[in-house]
């Protein structure tokens, strides 16, 4: 046999451990793509009922008697009078005049379940905002149901939350046409709440916000000032090969250490208070800060030497050399390890939980030093609450999380771009 | 890499009796001076004993083949040794009877005064006008953005630039040709009003036609400023220098006039160099 044909032997095999590979490589990126989309089509199917909500339309008596208000028209009527209506007893009111025909103590009660707990509240702010209500026509209001009502009409799913009573209560609402699903605004604009019909993601939204904010004005300039001090400014000796190790061992530490950390330094030692944004910013930096260092060096130390030596044969001096021509070429570099600790920061629970942020918080936070919660932590919150109503919430959380991470990473990517025409 | 094995697996290639350089190295009011110069790199020595001086307003040219120490010696004249930390330096080397590694000598206004250009285009990732401006900028010689203004225009002229770039200042210095590149970089050296200026092979990575308009301008540039220049090539050196130094293992074997070089070299290495016997 001559080579010619030694090669030609042995190239059917070469080819097909060409294919072989091939094929599992394709078959690899084939199952991560069919988990991604399996985990999505779950998730987003399960999300869908949490943007639309049950309301049912009352009719609301505004005459005075109703109101329980004098009804001497020369008396006027004084915000502490509005006040002190019995909002609660005229959404009842309302809904026995809706169904005359409960009487029974077990009826009513029933009856009154329909309802969720915010109509009176919701009856409330509307009164206090226009006191001119009160003594004119009755009004025609779409009061969101109870969560079980909700979950029963929206999902024709029935559950044993709902009695044969209800069941008949909400069937003479939908011949009426007084029952419909609407969009959930709520769940956009409402904190925290009990009550999966009430509860919003706005406070843990805003919650990530501040706590992130608080990460990226901490960990971005502390991770490049210390990427730059290292790589450019440090002297070579064991001390700062010591520090080098140390940094990459810390981007490995389990991140609730980190949360023991800032129990023990930020609030037990500076007595910071807990559950806020300030504290869980600062614990995520201690997270990001070994991931931003790491890659910034990185992005450092790739930047080529005729660059430098260029500035520094002009007569930079080492800092304007770094700081008008060696950053400015790493800024894409270290924007991408920024933009990796950031995702990060954004999912990371454990440490949260360790520092309060796990705490049922109701109001919206309007900054920093507000008690709040992170996304997160209320989809870990929600998905270890009962009702069922709170699945769909979770769902729905995953996917607003998911679209701040989407929204976060591309104003990251422009950045970069930007960055790189800059070069 | 090939040429260098040979040259020390070859024995007729080696110094011999190497006493010390052989002819014209020194001078009367000498820009630079230097004197038994000795630079090491850890446990590895570079140069040996060199001792040259650097006239003014003339072309020296540092030939020589590769690893001859002839970039080293010249990185040591505005310090550019210094960013690496192995390096090591002695002897005197004197700027206008300063000397230059003085501790009182600052780096920063020693390379205002000594620039560089290398062998590689290297301009800024700016814009043409940004890349000439910087050094005036950042050593305050603009008083406004007028006199900034002037000192670009004015360096690209004499580069030899200012014609073919002067209707896209705001162009990327990086979009020019190989040729223009390297103008625009000598310039940028230019801007700063440089003494001396040093020049690290600065064509060879150029076409023939570049490679020319870079050897006018280099003779151009010889009224104002004093300049060494690293080069490879041997008709180079001869085209643009009124001096040749010729570098060997470290060092310096033999100086003189360009001409007398290369019509009658003394030293049978510099001869065997020049003629093509090996480098």
């Amino acid at each position: 046999m001559n080579n010619t044909e030694t090669v030609k032997a042995g190239l059917k095999k070469r080819y097909a451990r060409e294919k072989r590979f091939q094929f599992y490589g394709k078959a690899a990126v084939m199952s991560g793509f069919v988990f991604l989309i399996f985990l999505l089509f779950d998730i987003t199917t399960k999300a869908i009922p949490a943007f639309s909500i049950t309301e049912i339309l009352l009719e609301v008596p505004m005459d005075r008697s109703s109101l329980g208000l004098s009804t001497d028209t020369s008396v006027s009527i004084d915000d502490e009078a509005i006040a002190a209506i019995d909002y609660a007893g005229l959404v009842k009111k309302s809904l026995r005049s809706q169904f005359p025909e409960a009487t029974k103590r077990k009826d009513k009660k029933l009856l009154y379940r329909l309802m969720s707990g915010s109509a009176e509240y919701e009856l409330r702010q509307l009164i206090i905002d226009d006191p001119g209500l009160i003594d004119g026509e009755p009004l025609s209001i779409w009061f969101k149901a109870d969560d079980d009502v909700d979950t029963f009409y929206k999902l024709k799913r029935n559950t044993s939350r709902i009695k044969a009573q209800q069941v008949e209560f909400i069937a003479s609402l939908k011949t009426e046409s007084r029952i419909r699903t609407a969009l959930n605004w709520d769940f956009f604009t409402n904190g925290d709440s009990r009550e999966p019909e009430q509860a919003g993601i706005k406070g843990a939204l805003l919650g990530s916000f501040w706590t992130l904010l608080v990460t990226l004005m901490v960990s971005l300039p502390v991770g490049i000032a210390a990427a730059i001090y290292l790589e450019e400014f440090a002297p070579q000796n064991r001390l700062t090969d010591f520090i080098e190790i140390n940094i990459n061992n810390l981007a490995a530490v389990p991140s609730i250490v980190f949360g023991l950390l800032g129990l023990a330094v930020f609030i037990n030692f500076f007595g910071m208070p807990r559950s806020v944004p300030l504290v869980g910013g600062l614990v995520l930096s201690l997270i990001t800060l070994p991931t931003i260092i790491i890659s910034s060096r990185a992005a450092i130390k790739s930047v080529p030497p005729s660059l430098r030596e260029a500035a520094l044969g002009l007569g930079a001096s080492h800092m304007q050399m770094v700081f008008h021509h060696v950053l400015p070429q790493a800024m894409p570099g270290v924007l991408t390890g920024a933009i990796i600790g950031m995702a990060q920061a954004l999912g990371e629970t454990a440490p949260l939980l360790m520092i309060g942020m796990v705490a049922f918080i109701v109001d919206v936070p309007d900054g920093v030093l507000d008690s709040a919660t992170v996304l997160p932590v209320q989809i870990f919150l929600w998905a270890d609450s009962p009702e069922s109503a709170f699945t769909a919430l979770t769902a729905a959380t995953i996917l607003v999380l998911l679209a701040f991470l989407t929204v976060m990473n591309a104003l990251a990517i422009l950045l970069r771009n930007y960055f790189e025409r800059q070069r | 890499m090939q040429q260098r094995n040979k040259k020390t697996a070859s024995p007729s290639l080696s110094l011999g009796n190497f006493a010390s350089t052989i002819g014209e190295n020194l001078l009367n009011d000498a820009k630079i001076s230097t004197r038994d110069v000795n630079v090491s790199y850890g446990d590895k020595q570079a140069i040996y004993d060199a001792s040259l001086d650097i006239g003014r307003n003339q072309v020296i040219a540092l030939i020589g083949p590769s690893g001859c120490g002839k970039s080293t010696f010249l990185r040591c004249l505005n310090r550019m040794n210094d960013t690496i930390g192995i390096c090591k330096v002695s002897g005197k080397l004197m700027l206008d009877g300063e000397d230059i590694y003085a501790k009182k000598m600052d780096p920063v206004l020693l390379r205002a005064r000594v620039g560089m250009v290398f062998q590689k285009p290297n301009p800024f990732p700016k814009s043409i006008y940004d890349n000439v401006a910087y050094g005036p900028r950042i050593h305050g010689l603009a008083r406004s953005n007028a006199e900034v203004d002037e000192i670009v225009i004015t360096s690209l002229e004499k580069a030899g630039l200012f014609e073919e770039v002067k209707d896209r200042l705001n162009a990327p210095g990086t979009s020019l040709s190989g040729g223009q590149q390297q103008r625009l970089c000598i310039a940028r050296t230019i801007a700063v009003s440089p003494e001396v200026i040093l020049m690290d092979e600065p064509a060879s990575a150029l076409d023939p036609i570049a490679t020319a308009i870079i050897e006018e301008l280099i003779d151009e540039l010889r009224q104002n400023y004093t300049i060494v220049i690293v080069t490879h090539s041997m008709q180079q050196a001869a085209r643009v220098s009124q001096r040749t130094a010729y570098f060997h293992m470290g060092r310096i074997v033999e100086v003189g006039d360009t001409n007398r070089i290369f019509t009658n070299p003394r030293h049978e290495m510099t001869e065997n160099y020049i003629t093509g016997k090996f480098g």
